[in-house]
């Protein structure tokens, strides 16, 4: 068995799985937002019964709209928080940030356990060694009474990384390069599992950024093994990062991946840093640097949006926030932010938009005619500065 | 259930959840959610056009994207009784088997136009229209059993032994 089957075979309390298998999980963590629990509370109640499976395993986050931006986003809150009192689980309905930041900073799943959130972002948690399942908002609240999960064990195609990055590539590059060479449905279904000694130049944010991505490939799970290659896998592929460049997926979809510097020049309106794709401390870091005594283009609108308030307090500890204003850019409230088009920073057809986010679908941030790039936050901050798509590193003072 | 026949409405490849269901209106109250279904691709007219029973034909990859529940439960509040693609986001498939809305694998979408009525047994594998057939996988048994319960939550209440 790879890696991926050995921790499904563990949560199915089974001796051994192979790809095809029906299987029923343990799961560890069931969890919604703001978006999906309003759904799964109302299945979760048609179900009919009195207690979810564990308190402590079952929460509730307020991060798409907050603060609420109309009084049905507020109505879905007070679902939310009428079911947690209820039923006695944790709630974070105060900004506190991102579901799958939140996830990983106070409710951390062990290696191998599974996490089931009503999120199709929930892969992010591969970073940390769990295997995360996005559902939907029915199959999470059956996950709530019943603490299980029917799945069928995925093939797995592993990506076998040798080679170190160059000084301007990160792990959002390399995902992107992913989505370059894999397209948006060649994963459906299967796990992806990257090893090798390659997978030393990620930190464990970075390898968050990489598996949140995952899902945008069509991929069941994402997962980061070992530097050992895998044999027992349907597929493998090697990649020598050292070959990569700096990418970025152009309008309308993820997997529509260049180099930057293929489109280097193009202006831009709008230049978005943050989710949780890319919202964490080394994301900012990067933005700090970049933006050190300099000024965002005067046509460009900067949002800057921290994954979780941890991060945000962070950035106010290293000055970065200053730093960030300073530059003409705006720090938003940590959470979810203007990503899916909600909220605090809608763009216009006239807007072309250069974010660190996961989606660049028509009308995702709004307007349906709106462009939106997708790239790492160095490319962001980057092009912000210039007022136009810029390699990182590469433009002068 | 098992047999569905229907006018079909052909859309293409990468069909995503922002457009059958855009992130605005994923606030609106469950019983609002059909009056937004493909109100992210504004060009299709399509809640004007619709018709009850009416079954989606696309390309690849139908429904990817995000895991908003809102976008299958929208299609089938608009009357949309099927849908047929080349192949479907995971999330968007489960989701939909779990409303009770039955989605079916098959590459029919080239040959069919706005209009055309087709016929799709998702026991047998066929989906007929009216110049041929193509032949798909089976639905499983373990999706069968779910949408003959009328989607998940009914199932879960049969396997948990609570009683109507």
């Amino acid at each position: 068995m790879n890696l991926i089957e050995s921790y499904l075979a563990k949560a199915a309390d089974l001796d051994t799985v192979s790809a095809g298998m029906d299987i029923s999980c343990k799961v560890g963590y069931v969890a919604a937002h703001d978006v999906t629990a309003p759904i799964a509370i109302r299945q979760f109640r048609e179900i009919g019964v009195d207690k979810v499976f564990d308190p402590k395993r079952v929460l509730l986050i307020v991060d798409h709209i907050y603060p609420a931006s109309s009084e049905k986003a507020r109505d879905s809150v007070w679902i939310m928080d009428d079911f947690a009192r209820e039923f006695g689980i944790p709630i974070y309905k105060k900004g506190e940030g991102v579901i799958h930041q939140i996830m990983y900073e106070k409710h951390r799943a062990a290696p191998g356990e599974l996490v089931v959130i009503a999120d199709s972002h929930t892969c992010t948690c591969g970073g940390y060694g769990a295997i995360g399942i996005g559902v939907g908002s029915t199959e999470a609240a059956a996950a709530m009474a019943t603490g299980r999960l029917d799945l069928e064990v995925p093939a797995v195609v592993q990506v076998y990384l040798t080679g170190k990055l160059k000084e301007n590539v990160f792990g959002k590059d390399f995902i992107l390069y992913l989505g370059e060479i894999f397209g948006t449905d060649y994963l459906t279904d299967k796990g992806l599992l990257i090893t090798g000694p390659g997978i030393e130049c990620f930190s464990v944010a970075e390898r968050m950024t990489i598996c949140n991505m995952g899902t945008e490939l069509g991929s069941m799970i994402t997962l980061f093994g070992t530097e050992t290659k895998e044999n027992e896998v349907e597929e493998i592929r090697e990649i020598d990062l050292s070959t990569l460049n700096p990418k970025i997926a152009k309008p309308f979809s993820p997997a529509n991946v260049c180099d930057v510097a293929d489109i280097a020049g193009l202006p831009i309106t709008q230049v978005v840093v943050g989710s949780c794709t890319n919202g964490r401390i080394n994301d900012m870091e990067q933005v700090a640097l970049a933006l050190k005594g300099r000024q965002v283009h005067p046509n460009v609108n900067m949002l800057v949006v921290p994954a979780s308030k941890d991060v945000l307090n962070a950035m106010e500890e290293k000055g970065w926030c200053k730093i960030i204003r300073e530059a003409n850019a705006t720090v938003l409230n940590p959470g979810c932010g203007p990503c899916f088009g909600a909220h605090e920073g809608i763009i216009s057809n006239r807007d072309v938009v250069v974010s660190t986010t996961n989606r660049n679908f028509p009308g995702r941030m709004g307007a349906n005619k709106g462009q939106i790039y997708l790239a790492s936050p160095a490319t962001a901050a980057a092009s912000a500065i210039a007022g136009k798509i810029t390699v990182p590193g590469t433009d002068s003072l | 259930m098992e047999v569905i026949k229907g006018r079909v409405f052909v859309l293409g490849d990468d069909v995503d959840t922002d457009q059958i269901l855009p992130g605005y209106a994923m606030a609106e109250p469950f019983d609002q959610l059909g009056k937004y279904a493909m109100a992210g691709a504004p060009g299709l007219d399509f809640l004007n056009r619709v018709q009850p029973g009416d079954i989606i034909v696309a390309g690849r990859n139908f429904g990817c994207g995000s895991s908003r529940e809102q976008a299958p439960i929208a299609l089938k509040m608009a009357g949309v009784g099927l849908v047929v693609a080349a192949g479907f986001a995971r999330i968007f498939r489960r989701n939909a088997i779990n409303i009770g809305l039955p989605v079916y694998v098959a590459e029919i979408a080239d040959v069919l136009k706005d209009g055309d009525i087709i016929e799709v047994d998702m026991v047998k594998g066929t989906v007929r229209y009216a110049e041929g057939q193509v032949t798909a996988k089976p639905l499983s048994e373990n999706v069968l059993k779910t949408l003959d319960y009328g989607g998940l939550i009914p199932r879960v209440r049969a396997e948990l032994g609570i009683s109507q």
